[in-house]
């Protein structure tokens, strides 16, 4: 699978990380998106129309949207990420799916502006993600009362992984997450998946590693 | 507004070369508007009342000066060696002094934590002793003899290695670094962070490279120094003050701070403190 | 300063091994908690850099900072600097510590001794904390009541409302349910929670615009 991709897009991280997380090797074409703009070369554009990233190209099949590209993947190397087959959770997976959109065109667009000097009406695009933040907040605080850490049940589908990344770099747009206590909790889970992989302005969690000795205090202890 | 001081005198980018159009692109320099344009295929730059400021053209980028600046722009001989590719790596903004994203690059403890497993990681964490000195001749800060253990030094590393480092801060907002060159032993890759001060907090921050490097895609070393710069912006974006503490008690450094040290005694010797804090708040 | 307790997050938000970023008046803070469970409430600046500390990662006993990765334990005291792994930090390298006690699932925090425990309501656990664009007077006002600490009754049930003012007019409400109330109850309380916020949202916005 050949997938063309820009290494500070929150979409095309989408597609790194679930690819990392179930162990799909893609063959990464880096496009220059930012400063050399080849997203609208006539190469690209003859690729995807819109002009956008990621595109996901395979055997006869070419993807320019990164839910579709995650959906394609899922049901290419791990079913178990579509959710079950309850109404429920495949209803629950459409909806964050669909509302991981809106976190793209708000925070997203914020951060787009904020860093890499895209144009935009900043406090429209941060009003319109606040109120994305605090829907996903209250519904994570309720999947939390039913003892779930995921959106759309108790284990992790391509919902979380498509609406993790514009979240968690929410903070790059001026949108800092410290009100969100839910969602920080929703994101350590995440960040702690087996085969987890950062973007820049996502840390990995240094705490899974063991502190490296010998250490200083415990010497000092022992001295006393 | 904010007192611009000695540092008005001085040269920074405000755009990069080959983006520029006669349409121009407004910014800001230390609070001041100003537009970047191309008059009849030339780089030109005015302020907010029209006035021409002074314009050089090099490595990539546009520098102008609100002031009336004494010496020439500084120059990377290294830069003009034939077989260097010359890489634009694009505009970053971050809300952060322009002064301590300079002294970010200066830093190496941070690689592990930060660009964990590509420019550092753990257990390997220590800084050896290394050299610093501010030289007179030319009025620089440089650090040598700097060395450190990385798992992915540069695109076209394989494998760890422990790279050298030499750091030159060049103008209060432009550093250059000098680092290990996998594919060509014995010169040096030149990595240099040219900062553009919008105000004493917001910054756009223009990486600039001149690498021997024949076998990467130009589009992966451009997203290589992108990931790296990037991964520096949250640390950037949080550091409390956000202007640079220049009184010696806000905040405790170690051996392995000495060319920020240095560099922050250059700034407070030559009164370059737009960005900085000079009494503790 | 107050020496008083005030609350500042609910103990269920910040498990075992985590950090948080947190407020004491106009003091940001890292509330964090270790392995072991222990609550604490630093300063958020490491003394070296001055990054936030609440950024950091707890491995242990300890709070160690993103940027550099230097480790801080008990009071506040630096153990460890991996840039010198072999050197025993200077006993002056220190962050800021603040009173950190934990009652009825909210963590309370404090500069200096207060008098007495952080005020335990029997009956009530910690259910949602949010963030609201209003001065806490606002807020309490929409709430209908005044004072920082309300009990009273929002939608479904009784609740016990703890206001904490924060800087530039916004409030954080940190709001406690009845021990053993059912999910249909919590769900409507959460929404009614959400509503106060639209109203106090609305009423703050409404007096900034007559006075501007």
């Amino acid at each position: 699978m050949i997938f063309y991709d820009y290494i500070l897009s929150p979409s095309c991280y989408r597609v790194r990380l679930f690819a990392a997380v179930i162990g799909r090797r893609l063959d990464l074409r880096a496009v220059d998106f930012h400063p050399g703009q080849e997203h609208r070369s006539d190469a690209m554009l003859a690729l995807n129309p819109a002009g956008t990233l990621p595109v996901l190209k395979d055997d006869g099949i070419v993807l320019t949207e990164s839910t579709a590209i995650l959906t394609y993947l899922a049901a290419h190397d791990a079913p178990a990420w579509l959710g079950d087959d309850t109404p429920v959770m495949r209803a629950r997976v459409a909806q964050w799916l669909a509302f991981a959109q809106r976190l793209t065109d708000s925070a997203g667009a914020a951060r787009a502006h904020d860093m890499l000097l895209a144009p935009g009406d900043i406090d429209a695009l941060r009003a319109e993600a606040t109120t994305a933040l605090r829907e996903l907040e209250a519904a994570l605080s309720a999947a939390r009362r039913r003892g779930e850490s995921f959106l759309a049940g108790n284990r992790p589908t391509i919902a979380d992984i498509a609406c993790f990344p514009h979240v968690a770099l929410a903070p790059d747009g001026g949108l800092p997450l410290d009100p969100y206590p839910s969602i920080r909790l929703w994101m350590r889970a995440l960040r702690g998946l087996e085969g987890f992989i950062e973007m820049p302005g996502i840390h990995r969690l240094h705490e899974l590693l063991p502190e490296p000795g010998p250490m200083p205090d415990v010497i000092r202890k022992e001295r006393a | 507004m904010s007192d611009q001081g000695a540092m008005r005198d001085h040269w920074y980018p405000v755009g990069m070369t080959k983006q520029l159009t006669a349409g121009g692109r407004d910014t800001l320099l230390m609070g001041e508007p100003i537009r970047v344009y191309l008059d009849n295929g030339a780089p030109a730059v005015s302020d907010g009342t029209g006035r021409s400021l002074p314009v050089i053209d090099r490595f990539g980028h546009v520098w102008t000066s609100l002031g009336a600046p004494n010496r020439d722009l500084f120059t990377i001989p290294e830069a003009d060696q034939p077989g260097r590719r010359l890489v634009d790596v694009g505009v970053c903004r971050v809300r952060c002094s322009p002064l301590r994203a300079v002294e970010n690059f200066l830093d190496i403890a941070h690689f592990p934590f930060v660009h964990t497993d590509i420019l550092g990681s753990e257990p390997h964490t220590e800084v050896q002793r290394y050299e610093v000195e501010i030289r007179e001749d030319v009025d620089e800060v440089w650090a040598t003899k700097v060395k450190f253990y990385q798992p992915q030094a540069a695109k076209s590393a394989e494998g760890g290695i422990t790279t050298d480092y030499m750091y030159r801060v060049c103008a209060p907002t432009c550093s250059v670094l000098y680092k290990t060159c996998p594919p060509k032993p014995g010169e040096w890759d030149v990595i240099a962070l040219f900062v553009q001060p919008l105000t004493e907090t917001l910054c756009e921050v223009w990486p600039w490279m001149a690498l021997y490097d024949d076998a990467a895609e130009m589009t992966d070393l451009i997203h290589f120094q992108q990931m790296i710069f990037v991964q520096d912006r949250s640390v950037l974006e949080n550091q409390l003050p956000a202007l640079l503490p220049l009184d010696p008690g806000m905040e405790i450094p170690t051996r392995a701070d000495m060319t920020s040290i240095a560099y922050r005694r250059w700034l407070k010797r030559h009164g370059f403190t737009y960005g900085a804090q000079l009494v503790a708040a | 300063m107050t020496t008083d307790w005030t609350p500042a997050a609910l103990s269920r938000d910040i498990p075992a091994a985590s950090a948080a970023p947190g407020q004491l008046g106009e003091t940001d803070l890292a509330i964090w908690r270790s392995a072991s469970g222990r609550i604490a409430a630093w300063s958020d600046r490491c003394p070296h850099r001055g990054m936030r500390l609440s950024h950091g990662f707890v491995r242990g006993e300890r709070l160690s900072c993103i940027y550099h990765g230097w480790g801080y334990g008990e009071g506040g005291q630096c153990v460890r600097i991996p840039a010198h792994p072999e050197l025993t930090p200077p006993e002056a390298i220190k962050v800021p510590v603040f009173a950190a006690a934990e009652a009825s699932g909210v963590v309370w925090v404090a500069d200096g001794t207060p008098a007495g425990a952080p005020p335990e309501f029997p009956g009530f656990e910690g259910f949602r904390s949010l963030r609201i664009h209003a001065p806490a007077t606002v807020l309490a006002r929409a709430f209908g009541g005044a004072g920082h600490v309300i009990e009273g009754t929002l939608g479904p049930c009784a609740v016990v409302a703890l206001i904490q003012p924060l800087p530039g007019n916004v409030s954080a409400l940190h709001l406690l349910a009845p021990e053993g109330a059912g999910p249909a109850t919590l769900d409507a309380l959460s929404l009614a929670a959400e509503a106060l916020r639209r109203t106090a949202e609305a009423q703050a916005e409404q007096a900034e615009e007559e006075t501007a």
